[in-house]
């Protein structure tokens, strides 16, 4: 599903973000990014969906060749990759369900299919009560909820999660790693860069520690440290 | 509570009240250079019509009476064909004089139709040997003391003038038209570039899901063409307020002879306003354009 050769990523000024790194995903999978501040894992993340452009290396995603890929193929790589933030990236004067129609919206699906899924994928992240609120008005949780739910609508083949539970207590979290879980559970592959100990230590999952922008360990079933 | 509704209620207005502006400002501009294009061409056209029959060498045209007798046109006529300072002229009869008439206002059925070949004035349009106006000048006032003449109107003293200033007007109007579209598409520019910038979250949002670039480009694209084309809209109708009252202040001077007005034909602006309006959404689609591909790197 997804594969990296041999990838470099250095940003103006020569900060090497990513070093000659290589790893092979499969369909299915979830992976954990570690590592500490700065080591790369943002920057891996935003190569996976072509945020950022590989400086050398080669980088497939979905059977595609990114470094060979066309802008204007860009929009419908995406399509089939969703993403979650820290942040959330909701949009305030907007309500719960319209968050997540609206990006059913602007790729162009019909009123109709939109009509359908929104609330059924609000059922799922366990939303259906607050589909009329306001971003402002939910926890955090709940608005991690909301940004699952508008990335995963579309049934995207990836998840890409950059420090999703990284302003949530550890309860919290615990609620959406489990929605994470079921979600990889449906057959969809899970990336996720977190440094949260906790989180890693529980999931058991493959880890990929960065340090530096060089891969130091990748393990399946790891552990944080 | 009450604060933070409040406080929301201010942003809004203060927002909406910033791009309202800037919104205005585009469209007044655009208004205002069309209206300078706009009236450049009315002017042009005019001239052009009210010159039309000093064409080809005609430097003077000399009107007899309605009622002349047939005497003082030979008369008339035997001094043109002898005389070594005309070079040639042509004889336009009453029958002609009025199917010219049709031709010119063939929008106004009303001025056509409130006039008969009777009532037109025949007229000799006159070649001279030597073009030079004091010359035509000379020869114009030995016409017009022949008998029969109504009027003499020669191209040097009425015709090069109004060709010479409508030129000047509309070269200036379009000197200054051309300067203020720049200066619109860079409001327009501006404009679109403040709206991107309000809604940089909805376009991240957008982009991340994977909408298409034009998806995203579009709505703003449309916004600019809107401001071009509202400003078109309000140009129109200062175009008929040209027509009507600068255009018919030179038709009802003295210097243009008769019924050849500096006029344009009702069609022409209609055809103008369209061209006003493809001139306004093009600079409004360009303006926006520039400012899509520049600050939205999609
Ligand atoms: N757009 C950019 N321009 C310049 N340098 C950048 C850019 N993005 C990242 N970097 C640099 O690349 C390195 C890796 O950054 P990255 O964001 O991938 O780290 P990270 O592992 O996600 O860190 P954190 O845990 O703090 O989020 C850092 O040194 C960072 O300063
Ligand atoms: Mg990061």
């Amino acid at each position: 599903m997804i594969r990296l050769e041999s990838v470099s990523k250095v940003f103006k000024g020569d900060v090497t973000a990513l070093r000659d790194a290589s790893a092979e995903i499969q369909r299915g999978e979830f992976v954990f990014l570690v590592g500490p501040s700065g080591s790369g894992k943002s920057t891996f993340i935003r190569l996976l969906n072509r945020e950022e452009v590989a400086d050398s290396g080669r980088i497939m995603v979905a059977g595609k060749d990114l470094g060979s890929l066309s802008s204007w193929r860009v929009p419908y790589l995406r399509r089939n990759i969703g993403c979650i933030f820290q942040d959330y990236k909701l949009l305030s004067k907007k309500t719960v369900s319209e968050n997540v129609a609206f990006g059913l919206e602007v790729i162009g699906r019909p009123r109709t299919v939109i009509k359908r899924q929104v609330p059924a994928i609000l059922e799922l992240v366990g939303l259906s009560r607050k589909a009329d609120r306001t971003p402002d008005e939910l926890s955090g949780g709940e608005q991690q909820r909301v940004s699952i739910a508008r990335a995963f609508v579309n049934r995207p083949l990836i998840l890409l999660a950059d420090e999703p539970t990284g302003n949530l207590d550890p309860a919290t979290s615990v609620g959406i790693m489990r929605l994470l879980d079921r979600i990889n559970r449906s057959g969809t592959t899970v990336v996720m860069a977190t440094h949260e100990r906790g989180v890693v230590d529980t999931m058991r999952r493959r880890v990929i520690e960065l340090d530096r922008g060089v891969i130091v360990r990748d393990e399946s079933r790891g552990v944080y440290d | 509570m009450i604060y933070r509704l409040w406080y929301f209620i201010r942003e809004t207005v203060v927002s909406l009240w910033r791009n309202l502006s800037l919104t205005l400002a585009a469209i007044l501009t655009v208004g205002i250079s069309l209206s300078l294009v706009g009236t450049s061409i009315l002017v042009r056209e005019g001239a052009d019509r009210a010159t039309a029959q000093f064409q080809e060498g005609v430097e003077f045209i000399v009107f007899m009476n309605a009622d002349h007798t047939p005497d003082q046109d030979v008369a008339i006529r035997q001094v043109l064909d002898t005389s070594p300072a005309i070079s040639e002229y042509a004889y336009i009869d009453k029958m002609a004089a009025y199917e010219e008439f049709q031709v010119l206002f063939v929008d106004k059925p009303e001025l056509i139709e409130s006039v008969t070949p009777d009532v037109m004035p025949p007229s000799y349009r006159i070649v001279p040997a030597d073009p030079d106006a004091a010359n035509v000048a000379e020869l114009a006032r030995q016409f017009s003391t022949q008998p029969g003449v109504r009027e003499v109107a020669t191209a040097t003293d009425a015709i090069r003038q109004i060709e010479d200033f409508s030129t000047r007007v509309s070269q200036v109007l379009l000197v200054a038209a051309v300067v203020l579209v720049v200066v619109s598409a860079m409001l327009i520019l501006n404009t679109v570039f403040t709206a991107i910038g309000a809604r940089r979250e909805e376009i991240e949002v957008m982009k991340l899901v994977g909408a298409t670039n034009w998806f995203v480009r579009i709505p703003f694209m449309l916004e600019g063409m809107i401001h071009g084309l509202i400003g078109a809209g309000l140009a129109i109708p200062s175009l008929f307020i040209v027509e009507d009252q600068v255009l018919s202040f030179f038709q009802e001077s003295d210097v243009v002879p008769l019924f050849r007005g500096f006029a344009v034909p009702d069609g022409f602006v209609w055809d103008t306003s369209l061209w006003l309006l493809l001139l306004g959404g093009t600079v409004g689609m360009l303006g926006s354009a520039i400012a899509v591909t520049r600050y939205l790197d999609v």
